[in-house]
């Protein structure tokens, strides 16, 4: 079976997993009484008076197989429902939150990738020496901080101190252009769409927003990819073929990248393609903090308040995102070592 | 400051040249700053008046010295019995300079560059609902509205008992109080150009009957004008009382070509109030049907249709004759308002206003310091952090028409509750009807510590209320009684309480608050602590439930205990006595608690119109509150404003729902 027998036996398997997530967390939501799940539209006391009206008026009351019936074929003519959390359509909020999320993933993975594999590298040629444990005690530390904790320094250094990288997606200005009627909007990723418009001010500022935010993910993600790198490279250098090729007399650079770095890194794709769907589908106090509201924080408040169309939604989301960026992963196992066929 | 100006005139002398024995002798006369309070970046003129009071010409460089340094200089000759302007023009970043020139000095103040000079900018927690004025009920969505869509009158600036005619022109209000008829304002259009009629006004509060969402604001018109709380108490699937009520509706609201008239069931005097509220807002008609929204009255079966629908018919979408028109909004960022310069008043001073949704307070408060922010929300946790910040205004001791949190004592507990330990006095429990014993109420009002309290977990910034009849609202009573703060009368009530058994045996019962409630949950500490120290037997036991488990066990009287707030729909008394002492009211209702002469009172006090005997009716309440104790009001909280100094012409009303832009602008 070639690679594209492979593709559309993954794709085939799409359906079937999720359903079967979507079924999970609709159990579980079952879990809470109809009156907590009702709680979602009562802010107010006075509202709590109409409770009884609000659990007929949304069928929470219904047994669980009818419920999940309803919700899937509202799903299968094209409703997700409505996400009464942001007040939205669940189809709305997918599309305002994902490209924001998206357009921050873009920018941040090969960041974190592309210096994790430099130092993870680094670190490895030059095990134990002073290099080695600066990248990890750095890496670590990074780790270590708190999300939150970290954010707000940064903002506070750059933003709060220096007047640069303001939080939010635009400035003021640049928000009213990309919402004006000569602005079209491609993707919804003001980078993207500022270029695509022959805006490179739009773009400009939009980058200027990304900066922070991204940078607090390097900051604590960067030891994973890193130590990641770090092992397999020094498995890959222990090697009988290293030592081959130490002793045909190449040199150490063509040693390491052209023989060790392809084999260490199918580890790495491996991690990379988990990173970024975690990324995508869960970065919820970096978007917080940085008032970059994305897929993350939309998911994490539908969650607290028990917004179960939105839960359901996000889930399904999520669960295409998974699959296609293991689908990806093993795309590129394939490329990375020739000896893998599908 | 002094050392600067000191200074100053030191460097002037070392460095002026001393004047010379010529019979020429220049006199420093005036030094004028214009202006004296200065935007950052903007030019500054300083004008040195000198005079040659000496018989020859007098040639000098006059030094403009800014914090004791030497900034311009300019060589003058002044002809003798002359007088001469020396002119400097000066740009200088924020801060406070002492100008001096000669022996002349003026303090400059230069205040921060006002950033987006015509925009508004709001930075603050949560958001809209919707934009639908039948559907809002919360206070975020009626910031948007109503500054978007206009009411028949308006609350006069701060007041909530005064009216200014907005979209009525002038009125007429029955002596039976049954009949209020309007008459509407000419020339008004709404921001697509459509001109407003009486007729949109009537389709406006019909709509809105018609919408009738469950747990939505609509029970304030219901309530006066049908005499129901709710259309869906008729069985509506049954088209012949379908359209009856179709005709109720219809009959309640009339218009002609000038006025619109509403007949009243009964007399309710919060009436007027509840008319100045987002719920009233006027919409077009055409508009609205354009949209897809109920097209009036067709024949009385079809509105049915739009009665209690799953989502707002016009959730995103806004069309009013207000100050401003709906940009956009951008959901989980910001809702974005530009002037409408058709306006039938004199146009906004601002072009933009944004409410921007910025949930971490780290960041709001960076925005709000660099003045990428205009006003912003301070939670109380956080209010010394902005002490002595320079360049921003705030306004204290707003008080609000809440009562926050008051202590709710259940009368009935539900028999299925877990928080009443083994269901009877035996120690290790309580009966559910523990708290039916008037003894034990007191004794528990008795035992809180209510100054402690708002110290506490307020910060101070709390009043204490006596009843539910907040101060602010009419027929408020200052001296009204209530409990404070006794432990020895506590104990005495614990010991009359029921027969003496609660005393001897000792009790055990379960309070919750709701996750995050902060002031709650000391409250419940306060609670337990003062009650377990008078008689080793008293158990208290507190557990952090999440809003939804909170929520349900409330409706469903299974918490002995319970603490909450109660917000105003509109300023009147009757909107806080019906949900804290009518048995079918809200918290009334899930306590159990019932007393026929309350609830006579309260059905009185409603449908009376003369202030006089409201007042005495409002006055009996606040005793009979005092001897039932059904429930102790804990605070009122006050709250606080904080905007950035060049922000002109806001005020306070405790009955708005936000930020009022019309009369706002920026500059010094």
């Amino acid at each position: 079976m070639g690679l594209r027998g492979y593709v559309i036996r993954r794709v085939a398997v799409l359906p079937v997993v999720l359903i079967g997530v979507t079924l999970l967390v609709f159990s579980i939501a079952q879990l809470f009484s109809p009156e907590e799940r009702a709680a979602l539209y009562v802010t107010s006391p006075k509202m709590a008076e109409h409770i009884e009206e609000i659990i007929v008026k949304y069928h929470l009351n219904d047994p669980l197989p009818v419920q999940y019936i309803n919700w899937l074929s509202q799903v299968l003519s094209g409703n997700l429902g409505w996400s009464k959390s942001v007040n939205m359509p669940v189809s709305k909020a997918i599309l305002t939150f994902f490209p924001a999320t998206l357009e921050l993933v873009i920018f941040a993975i090969p960041m974190i990738l592309i210096i994790g594999v430099i130092f993870g590298i680094l670190s490895a040629v030059h095990k134990d020496k002073a290099i080695d444990h600066i990248t990890r005690f750095v890496a670590i530390a990074g780790w270590s901080l708190p999300t939150f904790w970290s954010a707000i320094i940064l903002l506070s250094i750059f933003y709060g101190g220096f007047h640069i990288f303001p939080p939010g997606r635009l400035s003021p200005y640049f928000s009213q252009v990309v919402h004006s009627p000569d602005f079209i909007r491609y993707t919804g990723m003001n980078i993207i769409d500022g270029l695509l418009n022959g805006r490179l001010d739009v773009a400009w500022d939009a980058f200027t927003h990304l900066i922070l935010p991204d940078l607090n993910l390097t900051l604590v993600i960067i030891a994973l990819p890193m130590r990641i790198m770090r092992s397999s490279m020094l498995e890959a250098l222990s090697k009988e073929y290293i030592l081959a090729a130490r002793a045909k007399g190449l040199s150490e650079r063509v040693v390491v990248y052209k023989h060790a770095l392809r084999n260490a890194l199918i580890p790495l794709v491996t991690v990379a393609g988990s990173l970024t769907a975690g990324l995508i589908c869960g970065v919820v106090i970096t978007e917080t903090v940085f008032d970059y509201y994305g897929l993350g924080y939309w998911a994490a408040h539908a969650a607290t308040q028990l917004d179960i169309p939105a839960v359901l939604g996000f889930t399904l989301l999520v669960g295409v995102v998974y699959v296609v960026a293991n689908l990806v992963v093993d795309i590129l196992y394939a490329y990375i070592d020739p000896r893998i066929r599908y | 400051m002094i050392v600067i100006v000191i200074a100053g005139v030191a460097a002037y002398l070392a460095v002026t040249p001393a004047p010379t024995a010529t019979p020429g002798k220049l006199n420093y006369t005036d030094l004028i700053v214009q202006p004296s309070k200065v935007e950052s970046g903007k030019p500054v003129t300083v004008i040195a008046e000198l005079a040659n009071v000496g018989g020859s010409n007098v040639t000098e460089t006059v030094y403009l010295y800014v914090n004791g340094t030497a900034e311009a200089s300019k060589s003058v000759t002044v002809p003798p019995g002359e007088s001469l302007n020396v002119t400097f023009t000066i740009t200088k970043s924020a801060g406070t300079y002492v100008l001096s020139v000669g022996p002349l000095s003026k303090v400059l103040t230069v205040l921060p560059a006002i950033k987006n000079p015509d925009t508004i900018i709001v930075a603050t927690i949560g958001e809209p609902e919707t934009l639908d004025p039948a559907w809002a009920y919360d206070t975020a969505s009626g910031e948007v509205i109503f500054n978007v869509y206009e009411t028949l009158i308006a609350f006069h600036d701060g007041k909530t008992d005064e009216f200014d005619p907005l979209l009525a022109t002038d009125w007429y209000v029955s002596p039976d109080g049954l009949t209020y008829a309007f008459k509407i304002r000419t020339g008004v259009k709404f921001s697509n150009g459509n001109p407003l009629t009486p007729e949109d006004v009537e389709y406006s509060f019909e709509r809105a009957m018609v919408q009738d969402r469950d747990g939505g604001p609509v029970w304030m018109f219901l309530e006066p004008l049908l005499g129901i709380d709710s259309t869906r108490e008729y069985n509506l699937t049954d088209p012949t009382i379908a359209a009856k009520v179709g005709h109720m509706i219809d009959d309640a609201v009339e218009s002609n070509s000038t006025h619109v008239v509403f007949h009243l069931k009964r007399p309710y005097p919060p009436f007027m109030a509840i008319l100045a509220q987002t719920w009233s807002s006027i919409l077009d008609k055409e508009w609205c049907i354009e949209q897809g929204d109920w097209p009036g009255w067709k024949d009385y079966v079809q509105w049915v249709k739009y009665n209690n629908p799953e989502t707002p018919p016009l959730q995103e979408k806004m069309m009013g004759t207000g100050p401003f028109k709906l940009d956009r909004w951008e959901h989980g960022v910001e809702v974005v308002l530009t002037r409408n310069d058709n306006y039938w008043r004199e146009p906004a001073k601002i072009k933009t206003a944004i409410i921007k949704k910025v949930d971490e307070w780290s960041t709001r408060k960076l925005m709000f310091l660099s003045g990428d922010a205009d006003i912003v929300y301070v939670p109380r946790a956080h209010i010394k952090e902005l002490e002595g910040v320079p360049n921003i205004r705030v306004y204290k001791d707003l008080p609000t028409l809440m009562v926050s949190p008051a202590m709710f004592f259940t009368f009935d507990i539900s028999s299925d509750s877990p928080y009443i330990g083994s269901g009877k006095l035996d120690g290790n429990g309580i009966p559910p009807n523990f708290f039916s014993d008037v003894n034990v109420r007191k004794a528990f009002a008795y035992s809180f510590d209510y100054d402690r309290f708002i110290e506490e977990a307020l910060l101070g910034e709390a009043i204490r209320p006596a009843n539910p009849i907040a101060k602010g609202l009419p027929f408020y009573w200052e001296d009204a009684p209530k409990y404070e703060y006794n432990l020895t009368l506590a104990e005495e009530y614990f010991k009359k309480a029921w027969g003496g058994e609660v005393w001897e045996k000792g009790f055990s019962l379960t309070i919750t608050y709701n996750v995050g409630n902060l002031a709650r949950k000391t409250a419940c500490e306060i609670l337990k602590y003062n009650i377990e120290s008078l008689n080793p037997k008293f158990k208290i036991y507190i557990r952090a439930v999440e809003w939804p488990t909170f929520l349900r066990d409330m409706v469903k009287s299974r918490l002995p205990i319970f603490l909450i707030g109660w917000l105003a729909d509109y300023p009147d008394p009757h909107n806080f006595v019906h949900p804290f002492m009518h048995s079918k009211g809200t918290f009334a209702a899930w306590q159990h608690y019932s007393n026929p002469e309350v609830d006579e009172l309260i059905e009185e006090g409603i449908s009376t119109v003369n202030a006089t005997k409201r007042a005495e009716i409002y006055h009996k309440l606040a005793l009979l509150y005092y001897e039932d104790v059904p429930s102790v009001p804990l605070a009122q909280p006050v709250d606080r404003h904080y905007e950035r100094d060049w922000v002109k012409g806001w005020y306070y009303n405790p009955i708005y729902p936000g930020v009022y832009f019309y009369p706002l602008s920026k500059g010094y």
